[in-house]
């Protein structure tokens, strides 16, 4: 009797199974059927259809609906790639500054501008179309966004330190004749200082005199060295100061990209974070203008 | 030296006169000569009999032991003479004089629109048909001109040397008016009389590459450009080739790269276009200060080579 039972509880496997196959393959053929047609919207809904679901606000219900992308997950570099011509195209027109370089099949880098030395900013992720930005990259522009509202910039500090340690070594340079001078005259006192013979209540005093213009000799001659090294320190300033002008120049350039396009740094990250469901509605749009036609 | 006159045969009195009378014929026809010569390169509205009687005027030996002529033009004087007769016979000598030529001997010239800026020309110290023309006061040598092999070539650092830095402050367009003459000059000579001329820095042809001195340019050199394009508010574009570019006023583009980049040894330089084809690596300069000043400061690396055996 147990036997029976058991054979009657599962006695519709065969039928579930088939159906459940079916439905994995009815999956896999759609997913081919969209690549084949170019449908991109339709590969975004059965990537994540709850994804899809929420944030497309269908009116479809809002039950949550089964996920078969394991069935094709280990293709989505393949699809990355696929997806990232109509992607791209899109953010061309949308991010007019971002470049895109694919080094590895699926798989891109953003560059920020076109200018010499543009910076990479992070990843693009076709298949969640998200930016992955460098933190750091970002952190400094974002850093700059802020500094700008205070009228100030990112290294203004170090830019004005260095200037002013290189004002102070090329005085150090032009005062050298007078040095030479007073080091001359120091000379001239040590060796009065010397042929002096002080009565023991004076020697303390002499002595006193003699230490004085020793230290004050050593100082000179460190400036001295101080001096002679300068030019290269002052090479090597003007070097470290060109970078940061640089770094300065490309800061501007993409706070200039960015709010020539979206007018905010706050509107471009307000952007970033509707890309998703901002780009599949524009493909929506696009499908229903061409099934219009 | 005893023995061997002792031993040269005596000659009478008549041979002698006669003797005499040669040679000073001789020293008069080579004088005749010269004359004429003289009197075609003054004179002639014919370009290449102009450009032969100045070649044959190009170290002739005027005197002989019987004749001698006490005033005489020197070679330079006659490559000047050429050049202000050649821009005469071609209409483009407003701008341009002889300066003093009541003084025979050392003629100088000048530019009416460059003031008193007087220059003149120089023999070359390594071919006696060859001559730098340059200013007067420092003989920087401008261009290297040699009638006889139909030679002009212009000097790129010199050139800058002289009409960025000497002459800054002068206005731009009195500048490029005095440019504009001698760059003329050498395409009538290039067209007409078939010279070889290297126009280099005024070479206003697109895609001329303007060749850097220093090979290799380091990447601060590029960096300054960047830095300093955007404080003018331009953009310094990266480009494929590796390199990167400028879009100026008037929709000119100088472009920046290495020539060999898929070579071991590299050769950086600059093209410049433009729709008019009239601006050159100099008037670039001139153009744009803070070009010119990247230039300066980076001069060692960024001087534009000229031909190194004849200016070297």
């Amino acid at each position: 009797m147990e036997r029976q039972m058991e054979t009657d509880q599962f006695s519709q496997n065969d039928t579930i199974l088939s159906s459940a196959l079916n439905e994995k393959m009815q999956y896999l053929n759609d997913l081919n059927d969209s690549v084949k047609n170019g449908d991109d919207l339709q590969i975004y809904q059965l990537m994540d259809p709850n994804r899809y679901a929420n944030e497309l606000a269908t009116e479809e219900t809002e039950k949550s609906q089964t996920d078969h992308f394991g069935l094709a997950s280990d293709l989505t570099a393949q699809l990355s790639h696929h997806l990232s011509n109509k992607l791209i195209d899109y953010l061309g027109a949308t991010y007019p500054f971002f470049y895109y370089h694919e080094y590895e099949l699926g798989k891109f880098h953003i560059y920020f501008g076109n200018w010499w030395d543009h910076r990479m900013f992070g990843e693009l992720d076709p298949i969640n179309v998200r930016f992955n930005f460098d933190d750091n990259a970002y952190q400094m522009l974002s850093k700059s966004f802020q500094l700008e509202a205070e009228n100030r910039r990112v290294n203004d500090d170090t830019m004005q330190k260095l200037g002013d340690e290189n004002e102070r070594i090329t005085k150090l340079i032009s005062e050298q004749d007078q040095r030479d001078k007073r080091k001359e005259e120091i000379r001239e006192q040590l060796k009065e200082n010397q042929e002096k013979s002080p009565m023991p209540w004076e020697a303390g005093k002499v002595k006193e005199e003699r230490q004085r213009l020793n230290d004050e000799m050593l100082k000179l001659t460190q400036i001295d060295e101080e001096a002679t090294g300068g030019r290269s320190t002052i090479k090597e300033n003007e070097n470290k100061i060109l970078a940061l002008s640089k770094e300065e120049t490309i800061l501007s350039l993409e706070k200039q990209n960015i709010r020539a396009t979206f007018g905010s740094f706050d509107a471009f990250i307000e952007n970033n974070n509707n890309l998703y469901t901002k780009y599949l509605q524009s493909l929506s749009k696009e499908s229903q203008v061409s099934d219009g036609e | 030296m005893v023995s061997n006159e002792t031993e040269e045969k005596a000659i009478t009195t008549n041979e002698l006169l006669a003797n005499y009378s040669d040679s000073v014929q001789n020293g008069l026809d080579n004088g005749s000569k010269y004359l004429q010569a003289f009197h075609t390169l003054s004179e002639t509205t014919d370009g290449q009999s102009l450009l032969s009687a100045a070649v044959s005027l190009t170290n002739f030996k005027l005197n002989s032991d019987f004749v001698t002529f006490p005033h005489q033009f020197s070679d330079e004087d006659v490559q000047l003479i050429f050049f202000e007769r050649l821009l005469s016979l071609s209409g483009i000598e407003n701008n341009f004089r002889i300066s003093n030529p009541q003084r025979v001997q050392k003629l100088l010239c000048k530019f009416d629109s460059l003031g008193d800026q007087t220059f003149t020309f120089t023999k070359s110290t390594k071919n006696s048909d060859g001559f730098f023309f340059g200013p007067t006061l420092n003989n920087r040598p401008l261009f290297y001109l040699n009638l006889k092999n139909k030679e002009l070539m212009f000097h790129g650092a010199s050139l800058i040397e002289y009409f960025v830095v000497d002459l800054e402050g002068l206005e731009i367009d009195a500048i490029k008016n005095a440019l504009e003459l001698l760059t003329k000059a050498a395409a009538i000579l290039k067209e007409n009389f078939g010279f070889k001329i290297d126009f280099n820095v005024l070479d206003g042809v697109n895609g001329e590459f303007y060749q850097f001195a220093a090979g290799a340019l380091s990447e601060d050199v590029m960096d300054e450009l960047f830095v300093k394009s955007a404080e003018n508010h331009f953009v310094l574009m990266a480009e494929d080739n590796g390199g990167a570019s400028l879009t100026l006023g008037n929709g000119t583009k100088m472009t920046v790269y290495d020539a060999n980049q898929n070579g071991n040894r590299p050769k950086w330089g600059a093209t410049i276009r433009d729709d008019q084809q009239n601006e050159n690596w100099l008037y670039l300069l001139l153009d744009y200060p803070f070009i010119k000043k990247w230039y300066l400061n980076n001069q060692k690396q960024l001087e534009i080579l000229s031909n190194q055996f004849i200016f070297g």
